[in-house]
Formats: C-alpha cells, structure tokens, sequence
C-alpha cells in the first residue's frame, strides 16, 4: 500500500469545546487547529486535565463541538446531527478506549462483530477470527471478557476497533491499565495493524516513548497546541 | 419493482434479526435483574387471566344449561291463582307440562323435647318432575317412589341446611300442617334451581298431594304457581304464548330471559374484580417503571458503547424495547397458563356450590385480555426509563453521569405514550362493555394518580423546606430522602394505592357493619309474620296483647299485582332508569290505609280523607315516583288477579328502607281492594324475648299457615354473605399491598449500591453502624408516616364519598383501626427494608469502596 502523506484525512478549525457539569462551564478546548493526513500516525500528549482525550473524541464525534469547523475528506463533520455523527463513526472510526469498553456479555467473537451488526454490514466471521488470531487471541475466540486478562480484553478492542477497516483508529491511552510487558505488546500491536489496514493512527498518551514512535507529535497545554 | 420489493424486505428482516441478537446477547446473563419486573407483570397478567377465565367459563356453562336452569323450554308463573283451566289444558295438550306450586311456609320438628322451628322454601311437585335433568339425593332412591305417601305419611327431600338447622335426619317424621311428612332424603342438587345456598328458607320439596293434605293453602295466601313447558312444536313463538295468557296474571321465562341476571351478576363481579387487578397492575407498573430505570442505570456504560461504535438512538432504544417485551413474555406466559388452570382447580368448588358436573374449558377471550393489558401497562411504565437510552452519551465511557433530564422526551414517545394511554381506554372498554362505567373507572384511575402524586409532592415540598438542626441524624435522613434521584417518592406512591384501598374498604365495611348492628339493636323489628289470613288478624292482635302489648304488634293488609300501564303507556314500552327498574319487572306487594300510616312523611301532596269514598287514590315512594317520572295526578293501570284497575297518584312520600320495618312502594285508598283475596303482615318489635318467643310458639301452633322471619338471623345471613364478600375484596386489596412490597424491594435491589457507598462514607466518617441503624430506622419511618398520611387522607374522602352518595349510609370512623392499618404499612416497610440491607452495614468501608469501583 503507498502512502499518500498530502492527502487530508482531517481537518479541525478554531475548534472549542465547552463541558457542562450541575456547576460550572468549562472550557477544554480552546481554537485547536490542526490537520491529520492519511495513513500517518499522530500522538497526542500533554499534563492531565489539558484536553488530550477531548480532542481525540471531538475526531471522533463524540463532544459536542462548541464553536469552529471539523472536516472529514474536506466534508463537514461539526454540523451533523447524532444520527449522521453515529454513522461517520461506524464507517470511518476505530476506537480503543483505556478501560477497553468491551460488553461483557458477549463473547470476544461478538464483541469483534459488533460494528459490523450496528452498521448492518455483512459479517465476515473469517475476517474476524483471522483478527482475533493477528491479536493473538485465536484461541480465545468464544472466551467472555471476565474470561480474558487485561491485556487480552485490550486485544479484543483493538480487533473490534479494526473489523471495518475504519480510515482512523483513535487510542485514547490504550496501555494505561496494562503492565509494561502488556504495554508494549499492544503498542506494537496497534502500529503493525495499522499500517497494514492502511488506517491514520491519533493516539493519546502520556509517554514519549510511543509518542516517539508516530509521525506527528501534538502537545497540548490547557487547552491550546504548543 | 418486485426484485426492489424483496430486496427491501430482505433488508428490513436482517436489521430485525440482527437487533433480536444485539438484544438477546446484552440480555444475556441480565435476566436476574429483571426478576421484580417478571413478578409484577406476573402477579397482574395472573389476576385479569383467572377472573377471566372464571367467569367466562360461569357464563359458558349457565348459558349451556340454561334449558336445565329453566327446568324446560318456557317456564309459566301465576302468583296467588292457580292457572285458568283452558291454559292449562292447551299447555297439556300441546307438549309436555309439570306443575309446580311453590310457597313459604314454617316446619317445625321435636326432637328430645325441644321444638325447632324454620321457615322453609316448599316446593309441590308432580310425577313429571323433573323435565329435563335430574334430581340428585342421598341416599341414592328411586325419586317418584320414596315420594308416595304410605301409611298416611308422604315423602320429602330437604336439603342439607334444613337437616341441620332443625337437626332432623332421614327417616324422621314432621308436621307440615295437617297431614305428616318423612323425610326421606338429603338434596345435593336440585335441577332447576341455580344457587344451592339457603335465600331465606330452606328447601322442602314434597308432593302435591302432601301440600293438598297439609292444607296450608288458603285464599290469598302468597303461593307461586308454575308449569315448566315444552312444547311440542319446536317453532312455538314466545309472542304466541303471551297472546295466550293475555288478560291474566301469568308471566313467562325463557331460557334466554332466565338467566340474564345471572349472566349480568356475573358480568358485574368480574368487572369488579378485574379491575382491582388492572389496579395491582397499574402498581406493579411503578415497580416496572423503577426496575427498568435501575436495570437502566446500570447499563449506562453498554448504551455509550454501542452509540460509540455507530449505533443510532433508534437502534439502542429498539435493542432495549425488545428485552422488554421478552420479559414481557416471559412473565405473561406462566402468568396467563396458571390462570387458565385456575377454573379447573375451582371445578369440585363450583360443582358443589353453584353449577353441576362443571364442565371447565380454556378461553382465548380472557387470554387476549390479560396479555393486552399487561403489555399495554408495561409498556406505559417502561417506555419512559427507556426513551432514557436517546439521552445518554457516548462521551459518557470517560465522563460517567447517572442523572439525566427525563422531561425532553421526543414527539414519537410522546406519541407512543399518548397510544397507549387510549389503548388502555379502550381495553377497559372492552372490560366493562359500558362506555360510563369506563369513562368513570377512568376518571377514578386518573384522578386517584392526580390526588397521590400531587399530594406525595406537597408533602416531599415540605420535607424540603423544613430544616432540622444542622449534623443531627433526623436532618441527614431528610437530606437522603430528598436527594436527586432519590427512589423515596415511589416508595411512598406505591404503597399508598394500596394502603388508600385498603383504608377505604375498611371504612366502609366498618360503617355497614356499624348500620347493621345499631338497626339491629335500635330500629328493626324482631320478627315479619306472614300469610295471615284476615280472619286471623284480630285473633293475632289478641294473643301480642295478652301476651305483651299490642303497641309491639304493626300490621298491614297487603295484596301483590302487577303494574301494566303508566300515564296510559304500556310498561313493556316504558324507559326508565335502572334503578327502578325493578319495580316494574314482576309482581309488586302494595298495602291499602284511608289513615296516614305512623311515621310517614310526606314530601308532596296530602293523605286522603279518612272517609275518602271516590275513585282509586296512591300514594307513591318519592325516589321511585321520580325514577319512574311521576308526579300528582298521573295515572298507574294495576293487574290484581287478571282484574286490571286504575289509580291516580295523591301523595309523595319518604320511605326508610333502612328501618327494616314493613315499606311499601305503593299505599291505596281503602275503597273495594279489601274485598279482594288478601294477607296481612306484620312485624313483632320488643325487647321482651321470651314473651315474642311465647306470641311465635302459639301462632305457629294455632295457625298453621302463618310463618314468621327472624329479622335478626336474616341479618345474620346478609353479614355472613357480605363478610365473605369482604374477606375476598380485603385479600384483593392485600394483593395490591403485595404488589407495593414488590415495588420496594425493586427500588431496594437498585438503591442498594448507593446505600453501599454511603455505608462506607459514614463508616469512614466515624459513624458506628448503630448510628448508621438508626438513621436508615429514621428514614424509612418518615417514609412509612407519609405513606399512612396520604393513604389516610385519600381513604378516608373517598370512602366518605362512597358512604354519603353510592351506599347512602352514615359515616362510621374507627380511629383504632384505621390508625392501626396505617401503621401496617411503615412497620412493612422498616421490616422488609432492615431484612434487605442488614447485611450491608457490618460490612468494612473498603470492602464497599472495592465493590463499587469494581
């Protein structure tokens, strides 16, 4: 596959996002402007409370967008609705969460195929074994969640973060509950998959190790990019 | 455009089946969260199912028999005459006939010494009895045969009430009258007669010859006569017979008139009952409701997974819908089968008691019923907890909140509320068949739910606005009832549509009880004399004054006709009001008196002159002349045995029905009525028992066709039936009550994690679980008091109103048991509650902070 490093993958202009609790406003992010190009890897890092995970959500259309522009392949993603915004994530993004958000109901295969059955798409039960055995889980593929070690739930998110071969796969802190062992085999991990679906990586992280590791380094202080 | 067609299909059957396993799955390992939610729908889906079932197989079963309940085809009636020989002989002579004479009359038996006496419901047969059925007895004896007088004694059958009211037995000998009667066997069931349980009298059935050798039978004493008729032509028209009866005093009963009224009781009781369980349900709802917001909390974090992987609101609320209707089904499934089973576990009670050889079956009708207004409530209180999901967030994975606005509701569930509400209109519709009645059931519901919650809202308004003083423990209770998201409020709803039922049925059985006993002892008279013949009264007059005093004894002559035009319209053609209906429908008592009758109180015009010669005058009960919308001067057309004669309306007047003395809706002027064959009745009223006992015993003794009715084992026998009838409404009610226990032990299964964590912030705090004992004591007592106030409040108006403007009886408060009724309920509470969360407060502070971070 050749990269193609000028093509804009996503744009954000002047982008603020205001939170709401019972007692205050806050305001988290504070006119980010930055644009992600296909297939590279971005990381994002910066102090606690600085708005790494906000931003990295606000790609993904999950925060409400207060004030400035977010464009996809130049089509703009600030003013849809939930329903258009759930459809943006299901075709084009991946997402690994830190405490892995895995049902824990359904069976590492399920969990794999979920964006699929949400999407309506066909599932491909081969493409999702061969998933789950590039994970290393291939034996694990009827185990529930509080069958699987962190570190193996983690797979598994990854595997369902992947099934649709989303353009983005965001990783908000994916090793932060894991041991260093566990931390590095994910991190490993989520480059080699990534570069071989072809996917824009934005991670979110605390360390510079794997901020090393990507192509474009973002830090972000109190809600601006330094 | 037929390939689009099946694609679309095709597309819309793979969403479905692809949201039935998103749903199966994350239900997977839930169910157990759901377990209060399948009790409620459990307990009212059962209720509506039963009762269904019951009564529809009641009605299947009269309306089968009814030929049997008849005893024929048609049966005919004449009261007072027997039937006019070119009657009788065309009934005869045109199919098969038995003749019945039927009249109430006293036995008395001696056994060792002791005289008993009872006044028994005798029934004269001929040999062609029964025409269709059979007579059942113990022992098992040829009927005709055991009947046959030998030796000078007939035979006869009584039932087993009789037996034991007089303690008589086969074999033993009686007077009846002049001639001597054996009994010869115990009824189980008699054919034609639908209620085996005693009205006034026992059964005594003998031959015609023994009533005709008893010779109690007199002129103008009160004697049914019957024929049970079919006739021979099958196409014989009910307008024929009529034409031929024309001009006399009989009526005629068809198998589809006989048993309208039983159908209609039955109609009646189960719509009563049914709708006590749609109430159940309606409760169970707010569990329902509770159980799904908690069983909701707790998924918050599936919800923002699923919206976070691409899922649409539509999507989740419809994955979350269809677990409801699963549970739905699973719940409603064993709750409908049991109730289908429950006319088949009643089969040997109903036999015995109401219908023989009952025959149940399953009915879909009430099956369809019960499924409809279970799914409809459930509905109706699930689908706000789970227009929910549409609020949560996908952010909500990294920033967790458990509290939403509940007041943004999209116009689609709005919508679907609005349906269902109708649906639920239309169902009880369908329930009660009677638009009124469901407009005021209703408005009953919704104006009960109006009173509880806006009066459950006051009082939390106030609990809010009281400040005790600050770090005492009364104040930390009240902070924790009136914190958001508080279940408190429910808490205090649910038990107090329970509780308010239970106060009002309480009430009111307090006051009737209150009325019958103080008529009893104040009012009422002791005893009704019947059947006294007009050359007998003055003899009886003579025996109460030589015994007691004649004030004791009130006499009236009384004659019984039938009403057959009012202001020159036929009755068949008159629309009245229900209610007084009655009045027209068959033979009426009325009394004559050229002087005002004691006690009598006028409302509109004047008593006539004592020496008032001119044509017939009346005088008419108000409540009726204004059900039937008469008034002075208007004409009433009566039939007397077959003479028909006309009487103008004089007078209005008040009856008290309540005094159980002798009422009668229509009073004559003297004029030539007292020539006509007639009785007297009378009542008995003085304290001095033994002197009545010594006026019964030589009445009975000389007369023999005069019977007496004890008004105080009447009553007896009406509070016996309507404390049976209150146990079974009392332990509806207690269902209700059921269901409100199952509602906090829900909000407990979802309050229990806060509990945890305030157990544990207390702990840490320095509070000993005595402490924390006695807060949660403080709490749980606040919410039992304010749960007994507003069921108090609520029971008490209602059955205020009830008393004053349905039963038209005086208030009777018992503070003792109303208070302690209300206390019921707080101490159910702190029980259920400790049991529940004892087991929490001994737990270690870490250990909850673990559990709940877990």
């Amino acid at each position: 596959m050749k990269n193609k490093i000028n093509e804009k993958l996503i744009e954000l202009k002047n982008i603020h996002v205001n939170i709401k609790n019972n007692v205050e406003n806050i305001h988290i992010l504070k006119g980010i402007d930055l644009t992600i190009y296909k297939n590279t890897s971005i990381s994002i890092t910066g102090e606690s409370g600085a708005g790494k995970s906000t931003l990295a959500m606000t790609i993904a259309g999950l925060e409400l967008i207060s004030k400035g522009k977010l464009f996809f392949k130049n089509k703009p993603i600030h003013n849809l609705n939930e329903n258009d915004l759930a459809i943006y994530r299901s075709k084009y993004i991946g997402i690994v969460f830190q405490s892995f958000n895995l049902l824990d109901s359904m069976t590492a295969m399920e969990n794999v195929n979920l964006p699929m059955e949400i999407s309506g798409s066909k599932i491909d039960s081969k493409r999702s074994i061969n998933l789950l055995k590039s994970v290393g889980l291939g034996n694990r593929v009827k185990h529930y969640p509080h069958q699987l070690s962190g570190g193996e739930q983690q797979r598994v998110a990854i595997a369902r973060a992947l099934i649709a071969s989303p353009e983005i796969l965001i990783a908000d802190e994916p090793t932060g509950n894991l041991d260093k062992r566990n931390s590095e085999e994910i991190m490993n991990l989520i480059f080699k998959l990534q570069q071989e679906n072809g996917s824009s990586l934005i991670i979110v992280t605390h360390d510079q190790s794997i901020a090393s590791r990507c192509n474009q380094n973002v830090f972000l202080d109190n809600g601006f990019i330094i | 455009m037929e390939n689009k067609l099946l694609e679309n299909l095709k597309i819309n059957l793979h969403q479905l089946l692809i949201l039935f396993k998103l749903s199966y799955r994350e239900l997977r390992g839930s169910v157990k969260e759901f377990k209060i939610i399948i009790i409620s729908i459990f307990l009212g889906v059962f209720i509506i199912c039963a009762v269904g079932s019951v009564s529809e197989n009641l009605k299947y079963e009269i309306n089968n028999k009814s030929n049997i309940l008849l005893g024929g085809d048609f049966e005919l009636s004449a009261t007072y005459q027997p039937f006019p020989v070119q009657i009788k002989n065309w009934l005869d002579n045109n199919g098969k006939t038995t003749h019945i004479i039927e009249l109430r009359t006293m036995l008395s038996s001696k056994i060792l010494k002791e005289q008993k006496q009872r006044l028994v419901e005798l029934k004269a047969v001929d040999s062609y009895w029964p025409l269709i059925g059979s007579l059942s007895v113990i022992p098992k004896i040829p009927i005709n045969k055991s009947m046959k007088k030998y030796d000078n004694i007939h035979g006869a059958f009584i039932d087993e009430t009789l037996k034991k009211q007089l303690k008589i037995n086969v074999g033993d000998i009686l007077n009846l009258g002049q001639t001597k009667i054996q009994i010869r066997g115990i009824i189980i069931k008699e054919p034609d007669r639908l209620f085996s349980f005693a009205t006034f009298g026992s059964r005594l059935l003998v031959t015609k010859e023994a009533l005709k050798d008893s010779e109690i039978v007199v002129p103008g004493s009160l004697v049914k006569y019957k024929v049970k008729f079919i006739p021979t032509n099958k196409n014989l028209k009910l307008t024929f017979l009529k034409s031929l009866v024309q001009e006399t005093n009989i009526s005629i009963k068809t198998i589809k008139n006989s048993t309208n009224n039983f159908n209609k009781f039955i109609e009646k009781t189960s719509m009563f009952i049914s709708f006590v369980g749609l109430i159940s349900l309606l409760i169970s709802g707010v569990g329902i409701s509770n159980g799904v917001n908690g069983y909701l909390i707790k998924k918050i974090k599936n919800i923002a997974i699923f919206k976070t992987l691409g899922a649409k609101s539509s999507t989740v609320f419809q994955i979350y819908f269809l677990q409801i209707i699963f549970v739905f089904i699973i719940s409603s499934i064993p709750a409908v089968l049991l109730g289908i089973t429950i006319p088949f576990l009643l089969s040997s009670l109903i036999s015995q008691n109401l219908i023989t050889s009952f025959q149940p079956t399953v009915f879909i009708n009430p099956i369809i019923m019960s499924l409809l207004f279970g799914m409809i409530v459930c509905l109706l209180f699930t689908i706000i907890p789970i227009s929910r999901t549409y609020q949560i967030k996908p952010i909500q994975l990294i920033r967790m909140s458990s509290h939403h606005s509940l007041n943004n509701f999209s116009k689609k569930i709005k919508l679907l509320i609005l349906v269902l509400i109708l649906s639920l209109c239309l169902l009880i519709l369908k329930l009660t068949g009677d638009l009124k009645t469901s407009f005021y059931i209703f408005v009953v519901i919704a104006f009960s739910f109006i009173i509880l919650i806006s009066s459950t809202n006051l009082l939390f308004i106030l609990l809010k606005k009281i400040n005790f003083k600050v770090g005492s423990t009364i104040e930390l209770s009240r902070k924790s009832l009136i914190r958001p998201g508080s279940f408190s409020k429910s808490i205090v709803m649910s038990f107090s549509i329970g509780l308010s039922l239970l106060i009002t049925l309480n009430i009111i059985e307090e006051s009737l009880d209150y009325k019958i006993t103080k008529t009893i002892n104040q009012e009422a008279p002791n005893y009704f004399l019947i059947d006294i013949q007009p050359n007998q009264i003055d003899k009886v007059k003579k025996i109460t004054s030589d015994i007691i005093d004649l004030k004791s004894l009130n006499s009236q002559p009384m004659l019984r006709g039938r009403i057959t035009e009012i202001k020159g319209i036929k009755v068949d053609n008159l629309i009245v009001k229900k209610d007084v209906q009655w009045v027209l429908k068959s033979d009426r008592a009325f009394s004559w008196s050229n002087q005002i009758p004691p006690n009598v109180n006028l409302i509109s015009g004047k008593w006539w002159p004592q020496d008032y010669d001119g044509p017939i005058l009346i005088s008419v009960g108000n409540k009726i002349a204004k059900g039937l919308n008469l008034k002075i001067g208007d004409v009433i057309k009566f039939n007397v045995l077959g003479r028909n004669f006309e009487a103008k309306i004089f007078n209005t007047r008040e009856i008290l029905w309540q005094n159980m003395g002798v009422n009668f809706v229509f009073i004559l002027s003297k004029n030539n009525i007292e020539r006509a064959p007639h009785t007297w009745i009378a009542t008995l009223t003085n304290k001095n028992k033994k002197g009545i006992n010594t006026i019964l015993e030589k009445i009975v003794k000389d007369f023999a066709n005069i019977s007496y009715i004890s008004v105080n084992e009447s009553f007896q026998a009406i509070k016996s039936l309507l404390n049976l009838l209150i146990v079974i409404i009392n332990s509806i009610a207690f269902l209700t009550l059921f269901s409100g226990i199952i509602v906090l032990l829900g909000i407990l299964n979802v309050s229990k994690k806060d509990k945890l964590f305030e157990v544990a912030i207390f702990k840490i705090l320095g509070a000993s679980p005595k402490k924390v004992i006695f807060l949660w004591l403080q709490e749980y007592f606040i919410i039992g008091i304010m749960t007994s106030l507003i069921s108090s409040v609520i029971g008490i108006s209602v059955s205020y109103l009830l008393l004053k403007y349905v039963f038209e009886i005086e208030f009777y408060f018992n503070f003792l048991t109303i208070s302690l009724l209300s206390l019921f309920v707080p101490v159910i509470i702190i029980i259920i509650s400790f049991l529940k969360m004892f087991a929490i407060i001994y737990l270690k502070p870490l250990k909850i902070i673990r559990i709940n971070n877990h």
